[in-house]
């Protein structure tokens, strides 16, 4: 009998722990920054104001990555269809180029689609040289070319090396959990979600 | 009298010493970037390397590998060869290695195909079909 309750008492204990653990602490707030981009329909749009009062998971790519980047934005549209199932509502989805000077609007558009996104609530944005780097600095995502390859019509294509990232963001504008974009366990995410509804 | 210790190589037909499977790329954009990935399979006794890939679909087309730095920070880079061991395989796959499309000359959509080209030092080269997943 002491044994079970024991036991009974070291679970209530653990469970305590635990529940407290996966709370989300607060990572930086950005709430009072306010960055002028355009989306990939070429529309003024602020981050991270666009996704006030709403959840905001948001990831951080350029077009020209063939691997990590494409991975990210597939892990996000699943995320998005699992919210969906679950009817869960009240989420904005943002993709963010760090590379500015090849992501415009137009091949912005073009990768979503290549990628099966749904527009509902989902915005792919881009910006002024400047404007990228205070961002990337101020939601902690680095972005640096890496290799350049020289390509035979002579003009050059830059990779860059990057965090992978895909970032939760609350109603109020803090950021709360980082994941790895490329790998990212869909299940988490959205249980993470559902803390902050 | 020649004995082998390993009688499937002598007898093996020497087109299957080499065989490329699980060959896909990623739907990619006309001028942008995509990447392929694939299985090889070494069935013979010795090593082989593959040195370089070349296509018609891009521009340039390099060997690379994704490489992890501080945890979350990812990058690529080319490499100048892959050797694939004796006896075993080498997978290029998502967020390891892979054959990178520098300079797409067309879309490539979903359910198309295109043909790469693999050049090994020992088997010579090799072509095989991907399609566009
Ligand atoms: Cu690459």
């Amino acid at each position: 009998m002491k044994n079970i309750t024991k036991i009974l008492l070291f679970t209530f204990v653990a469970q305590f722990f635990f529940s407290c653990m996966d709370e989300l602490d607060t990572i930086n707030d950005i709430s009072k920054s306010n960055f002028a981009l355009i989306n990939q329909d070429s529309i003024h749009a602020n981050f991270p104001s666009l996704i006030k009062g709403k959840v905001g998971i948001v990831g951080y790519i350029f077009t020209n990555c063939p691997d990590i980047c494409p991975l990210t934005t597939n892990n996000m549209r699943l995320i998005k269809e699992a919210l969906e199932n679950d009817k869960i509502t009240n989420v904005e989805f943002v993709s963010i180029s760090f590379d500015p000077e090849i992501d415009k609007p137009g091949i912005l558009k073009n990768f979503s689609k290549l990628h099966n996104v749904q527009f509902s609530n989902w915005e792919f944005l881009t910006g002024e040289k400047e404007t990228i780097k205070n961002l990337l600095k101020e939601v902690g995502v680095v972005a640096f070319v890496g290799d350049s390859v020289l390509i035979k019509d002579s003009s050059y294509t830059y990779l860059y090396v990057h965090t992978d990232r895909i970032q939760l963001i609350d109603q109020d504008g803090k950021i709360r959990k980082n994941y790895l974009g490329s790998q990212i366990n869909i299940d988490e995410i959205v249980e993470d979600v559902k803390k902050l509804l | 009298m020649l004995i082998s210790c390993n009688p499937s190589d002598n007898n093996m037909n020497e087109k299957d010493k080499i065989v490329i499977t699980d060959a896909w790329m990623r739907a990619g954009l006309k001028d942008r970037n995509t990447a392929a990935f694939l299985k090889i399979t070494n069935n013979s006794n010795s090593d082989d390397t593959l040195f370089s890939v070349s296509s018609n679909l891009a521009k340039e087309t390099q060997i690379h590998e994704t490489f992890t730095k501080e945890n979350d920070i990812k990058g690529m880079r080319h490499i100048e060869k892959l050797i694939i061991p004796a006896n075993s395989s080498v997978e290029l796959k998502p967020g390891e290695f892979h054959v990178m499309l520098i300079g797409l000359n067309k879309d490539l959509t979903k359910g198309e195909t295109g043909n790469l080209n693999l050049q090994f030092k020992n088997y010579g080269s090799i072509s095989i079909k991907a399609e566009v997943k």
